[in-house]
């Protein structure tokens, strides 16, 4: 589940029409290290006290438990680099996405390139995509409906300049 | 371009209808409606339990039980209460609170908060058809203490699976509510500009990180002694059932925490919107929330002084378990000043939230009395014990509960309770709660013994009154029940802001929330 940093949004870069849109992460690498450590020192200290006095079944649900954890820190450290990128440069649509471990990179002409908004109930449940020969791919999908349908409405624009 | 691969989490666009909507939701509201649920029906099966102990103590001799099923009665009492309802209530509330609280659009971890639910259930199910068991149910007490612990019946060991899959539940949620605090905070809503229901459920999630292995490791040992000839707690073996209770009470005492700092979190939020003024103290408020959470995990051994320890170390828990008294004198001072010179209203949340601070102190001072270990050697396992875990998880506990229920109702179904039924079922509850368990102090003090069926004729009368409140306590609760059944039907139109002085990101939303909130972070200055 992603959110978005308002503020880089979209804008103007030497002439060009650039639209970014990223996942909001608010804990830092070290911040999640000393959670992480935090929590596993913890845990971990009072598991092998009472394992030492020869009660040790704490000790394996505390490693479960652990590596539950480590798991969590794991994906969202994946979902870390996550981001969308379209850039509208003279004739070149240039969008770019990356998510978890996938991403791609993908050029449109301008003049074929087409905006489709789909919204389930109006103004409600909207996905957005830019089209170009037989192929959709979302934009957008970090913003709400509000969000999207202004970002809809501005790429409309700048495709038809 | 695989736009199966860049398309987003679905859920709700078109989500499916009917029982399937429930099973399979990942939205945080479904989750946190259905845990208050859930913990509504749990609160009414405990409480049919408890309204039967009291019917039973009503008089000495026995007159609808016998021994056995009353010990049943308040074991699964127990256990319901705080696994069943007190929990998933709390669980509730972060669920529908902690994403609009912090600006986030759902929890970090959809699909494992749901899964997280979901086992709720089957545990619950569990705990209450042993009683359809050969031999009943569990009848140890909720603290499942060997020797007894080890020589019930089958319904011993679902009850030990049942207590794994709850502490299942609780680590997925807990994780859930960490990584989510941590990391889906809203731009600018830095870790000291959190509210302080979101810094308390930060803490209680580590608590309930810090403590289940505990808890799961002392079950399973219990578990492999009674199944796998270990001799963990069975003394014929040579075993230590005294260590037992000292690792039960290593998880139970931060597990009274966690079952009340998310309630010093709720009234925390009520007070300052009710009286129209910032909460007094803030930052002392999370230092004491953080403090509390510490030492609990230094005071466990004020639950056993009467099983014989070193002098040294009888004072140290009871010095430690004093010092707990600091930081929470700290909180019911802020919330004290906070309403000082307030233009305040006393809306149903209010009232609730004031009682809290009332009765809550009541029960705190009872511990104190409880933490001098003369004192308490005295005082052990006397109804005085039972009177103040009550005033703690009742009058503490559950009315904070229903606080919060009352405040954030109008948000969650966009429509205004009945104050009118809110009010009665107030005064109801406070009435009936202290007819209830004041009396209990004087038994306790007279040396009633707690977790008996029958009793000297000298106790008669208290136990009388108390059963009386019950019963008044009891029926009141239907009163809310109703009143939320109402206003989930409909009612008077809620606004966006609902109260006059509420302030924070979940009342710039519109009332009801809409199914998807905040998918764009707000920033917070």
């Amino acid at each position: 589940m992603g959110q978005v940093n308002t503020e880089d949004c979209a804008g103007e870069l030497a002439g060009a029409f650039v639209f970014q849109s990223r996942p909001n992460h608010s804990l830092t690498r070290p911040q999640e290290r000393l959670v992480f450590w935090s929590l596993a020192a913890l845990c971990f200290a009072m598991a092998t006290g009472f394992a030492l006095m020869g009660y040790w079944l704490p000790l394996p649900f505390a490693g479960l438990e652990i590596g539950l954890l480590a798991w969590a820190f794991k994906v969202l450290r994946s979902r870390e680099g996550d981001y969308e990128t379209l850039k509208i440069e003279g004739d070149v649509v240039v969008l770019e996405w990356h998510c978890g471990n996938q991403g791609e990179r993908r050029e449109l002409n301008r003049q074929w390139a087409r905006v489709v908004c789909n919204c389930r109930t109006p103004g409600r449940n909207c996905r957005l995509s830019l089209c170009s020969h037989g192929h959709a791919t979302e934009v957008g999908k970090y913003l709400n409906d509000e969000a999207r349908l202004q970002l809809a409405a501005t790429l409309r624009s700048r495709l038809q300049e | 371009m695989s736009d199966a691969v860049h398309a987003h989490d679905d859920h709700g666009h078109g989500h499916p209808s009917g029982i399937m909507r429930w099973l399979t939701t990942t939205n945080h509201k479904d989750i946190g409606t259905m845990y208050l649920w859930f913990a509504l029906i749990m609160l009414f099966s405990a409480g049919t339990m408890a309204l039967l102990i009291r019917a039973e103590l009503f008089q000495p001799g026995m007159q609808l039980t016998n021994p056995d099923f009353f010990n049943q009665l308040t074991t699964m009492h127990g256990l319901i209460m705080i696994f069943g309802a007190i929990m998933p209530a709390f669980s509730g509330f972060a669920n529908w609170q902690v994403p609009l609280m912090i600006g986030a659009p759902d929890m970090a971890f959809p699909r494992m908060n749901n899964w997280a639910f979901w086992l709720l259930p089957v545990a619950g199910i569990l705990l209450i058809s042993s009683f359809l068991l050969p031999g009943g149910a569990v009848a140890g007490g909720w603290t499942m203490y060997p020797p007894l612990f080890i020589q019930g019946g089958i319904s011993y060991d679902l009850t030990i699976l049942a207590v794994h899959i709850l502490g299942l539940s609780s680590i997925m949620g807990s994780i859930n509510i960490v990584t989510t605090i941590l990391n889906m905070r809203a731009p600018g809503l830095t870790l000291m500009k959190m509210p302080l229901f979101v810094w308390t459920w930060l803490i209680t999630a580590y608590l309930l990180l810090a403590t289940m292995p505990v808890l799961a490791g002392a079950v399973t040992m219990l578990l492999t002694d009674r199944n796998f000839g270990t001799h963990f707690f069975n003394a014929a073996g040579g075993g230590d059932p005294v260590m037992f209770q000292h690792i039960f009470w290593f998880f139970g005492h931060p597990e009274v925490y966690i079952l009340i700092l998310p309630a010093f979190g709720i009234v925390s939020s009520i007070i300052p919107t009710f009286a129209r003024k910032p909460l007094f103290g803030y930052a002392s408020m999370v230092y004491a929330t953080a403090s509390i959470a510490i030492l609990s995990f230094t005071v466990w051994a004020h639950h056993m002084f009467s099983v014989g320890m070193p002098a040294a170390a009888q004072l140290f828990f009871m010095f430690s378990t004093m010092l707990i008294a600091v930081p929470t004198g700290v909180k019911i001072f802020n919330w004290v000043a906070t309403m000082w010179r307030g233009s305040l209203t006393f809306e149903t949340p209010m009232l609730f939230a004031i009682a809290f601070v009332c009765l809550f102190t009541i029960g705190g001072f009872s511990g104190l009395v409880l933490a001098i270990a003369p004192v308490d050697i005295q005082l052990q396992d006397t109804y005085y014990v039972v009177a103040h875990f009550h005033y703690v998880l009742v009058s503490g506990a559950l009315f904070s509960i229903f606080a919060g229920i009352y405040y954030w109702l109008p948000k969650w179904t966009g429509h205004m309770y009945n104050e009118t039924l809110g009010k009665w079922h107030f005064w109801m509850s406070v009435i009936g709660m202290n007819i209830l368990f004041f009396p209990m102090h004087f038994l306790g003090l007279a040396g009633m013994p707690r977790r008996i069926p029958d009793y000297a004729l000298q106790f008669t009368e208290f136990n009388q009154i108390a059963t009386v409140g019950a019963f008044i306590f009891g029926f009141s609760q239907l009163i809310f029940l109703v009143l939320v059944l109402k206003t989930v039907k409909g009612g008077a139109k809620a606004t966006d802001q609902v109260w006059e002085g509420a302030e924070g990101l979940e009342w710039t939303l519109p009332s009801p929330a809409p199914y998807h909130t905040f998918e764009t972070a707000p920033v917070v200055k």
